[in-house]
């Protein structure tokens, strides 16, 4: 019991080492603060920093921007003064590193992670992240399949006692389904 | 029902900056009467949302918008049946008899009809899913509060760990409906709420309340039917390498889905409180945007895996079901 995880993807480096996928996702704004803070602390060492510093460059590239030459120690001082990168849900206004790895990550998950994750030289990385902006797939937060979201809620204990309230969900949000 | 242990007093989990350490501290003992206690209550308030009459306007709240609905609920020997029809924007209304649900859509002139099973829900809380209950959520009694003219008393899930939202619920002390539901997110924020502004419960209701809009569908409107409601239980053929703590396998199977030429595959996860679904499908011909996305207080995240789109999806934060769409892989 007390062997307990509270973040993911920490199975063999110890619960504090962040993997690239959460480094990622604290960018993104999704990482959960629990593990925000573990993962923020962590990217004040070498390794953690690299990706880190990896993925704004390939931000930069993407937005045909030229590297700033980000060095370790101003990233640190950067991201420090900025503590909004870890509740970007809150403040829509993130400041330029986060809309450089946003821009990023956007890419990346149209490339799919496979390929950033396993850190290939920054050049590959680079031109598959040119190319996967071209589809400007995650322009805009993408739809979701009603057809899924219906067929779950069936399993949802919580909506057991709600009754049919939660329909109201897939009832705001099927308009364009309607039509289909 | 008794009060929870002290530690229920102690801050949200998110609160506790580094909280590692007491995550794995309040998992230490779960208090088998308070688990019984969530149990209890959980099955009063799912049975009384099934065997009541009432009628009320639910107030529905999500990403700074605010939906009305009016909902009629009957409840007689010929079983349940209820409507709910939208106040607001666009005509919608959602008709339920027994296990069918047909959507009304008046603008497009669509109907669409959702079998939908309802025996995979509560009051059928298994042993295990009770015992995970108990390991992965605080179950405590908050306050007494007023909600729709009605004395109400507060339950709160406060979630052990970041896998998980957490879920705060207001039951009529007289019946035990659910008068008003809000989901948490990590910073204890609510994200989605579901609430009556006014409800009369008991009261005398027949089925006229409950009828569709019309009888017989005029001529110029499309009527989508959905395929069979439930799943073929079956291996499907997909594991889940990498599924956080305290989910555990509700069914598997293959199922056929309106728009989908081919079957996908569904497995559903629950932790006793909400449940997560995994869906895989061949790629579409049409491409499918990737990434994560919400509908309400579902996360919703898609990828490509080889040939295959795998979608997953639940009343859980974006990283979790996004790990879990990243550890789906073929079974060995």
């Amino acid at each position: 019991m007390g062997n307990f995880k509270t973040g993911f993807g920490a199975e063999s480096s110890g619960p504090t080492a962040p993997t690239s996928e959460e480094i990622s996702l604290l960018i993104d704004g999704e990482l959960e603060p629990v593990r925000a803070d573990a993962v923020v602390t962590s990217l004040c060492r070498a390794e953690g920093l690299a990706t880190w510093v990896c993925y704004h460059v390939i931000g930069d590239a993407v937005r045909g921007v030229a590297s700033r030459g980000l060095d370790s120690k101003r990233f640190v001082e950067l991201f420090a003064a900025e503590p909004t990168v870890l509740a970007p849900r809150r403040s829509p206004a993130p400041h330029a590193i986060a809309l450089a790895l946003a821009a990023t990550v956007a890419a990346v998950s149209v490339v799919g992670w496979v390929a950033l994750t396993t850190m290939p030289t920054p050049v590959a990385a680079i031109a598959s992240a040119r190319q996967a902006v071209g589809v400007r797939a995650a322009d805009a937060r993408p739809a979701v399949d009603n057809e899924y979201v219906l067929v779950h809620q069936e399993y949802s204990p919580t909506n057991a006692i709600q009754g049919i309230g939660p329909y109201l969900r897939a009832v705001a949000a099927s308009e364009p389904d309607a039509r289909r | 029902m008794r009060v929870g242990s002290p530690r229920a007093r102690r801050q949200w989990p998110a609160r506790l900056r580094g909280g590692i350490g007491a995550a794995a501290v309040t998992l230490l003992v779960v208090p088998a009467a308070l688990a019984q206690d969530a149990a209890d209550w959980l099955q009063r308030a799912a049975t009384a949302a099934r065997q009541l009459n009432y009628v009320g306007t639910i107030v529905y709240q999500h990403a700074g918008r605010i939906e009305t609905s009016r909902l009629y609920h009957v409840a007689d020997s010929y079983g349940e049946s209820e409507k709910l029809s939208n106040l607001d924007g666009p005509a919608r209304e959602i008709v339920r008899n027994g296990e069918q649900v047909r959507c009304y859509y008046p603008d497009a002139k669509v109907i669409r009809v959702e079998p939908r099973s309802m025996h995979n829900a509560f009051p059928s809380l298994l042993p295990q899913q009770l015992a995970t209950l108990a390991t992965y959520y605080q179950f405590r009694k908050a306050e007494i509060a007023r909600i729709a003219g009605l004395e109400t008393q507060a339950y709160v899930f406060e979630p052990k760990d970041g896998a998980r939202y957490g879920h705060k619920l207001w039951a009529d002390i007289g019946t035990g409906l659910l008068l008003k539901a809000r989901l948490l997110n990590e910073r204890n924020e609510p994200i989605e709420q579901f609430a009556f502004s006014d409800i009369q419960i008991g009261v005398r209701l027949d089925r006229e309340a409950t009828k569709p809009p019309f009888a017989t569908v005029p001529p110029d409107w499309q009527v989508r039917e959905s395929a069979a409601a439930d799943i073929a239980p079956k291996e499907t053929g997909w594991v889940v390498r990498d599924m956080p703590p305290g989910f555990n396998k509700v069914v598997e199977g293959f199922r056929t889905l309106r728009g989908k030429p081919a079957q996908v595959a569904h497995i559903v996860y629950s932790d006793g409180l909400v449940a997560i679904s995994v869906f895989v499908e061949p790629t579409p011909a049409t491409p499918q945007p990737v990434g994560l996305s919400q509908q309400g207080g579902i996360n919703v995240y898609s990828r490509q895996l080889d040939d295959y789109l795998v979608t997953v999806l639940g009343e859980a934060p974006g990283a979790t079901v996004r790990q879990i769409a990243y550890s789906v892989g073929r079974r060995q």
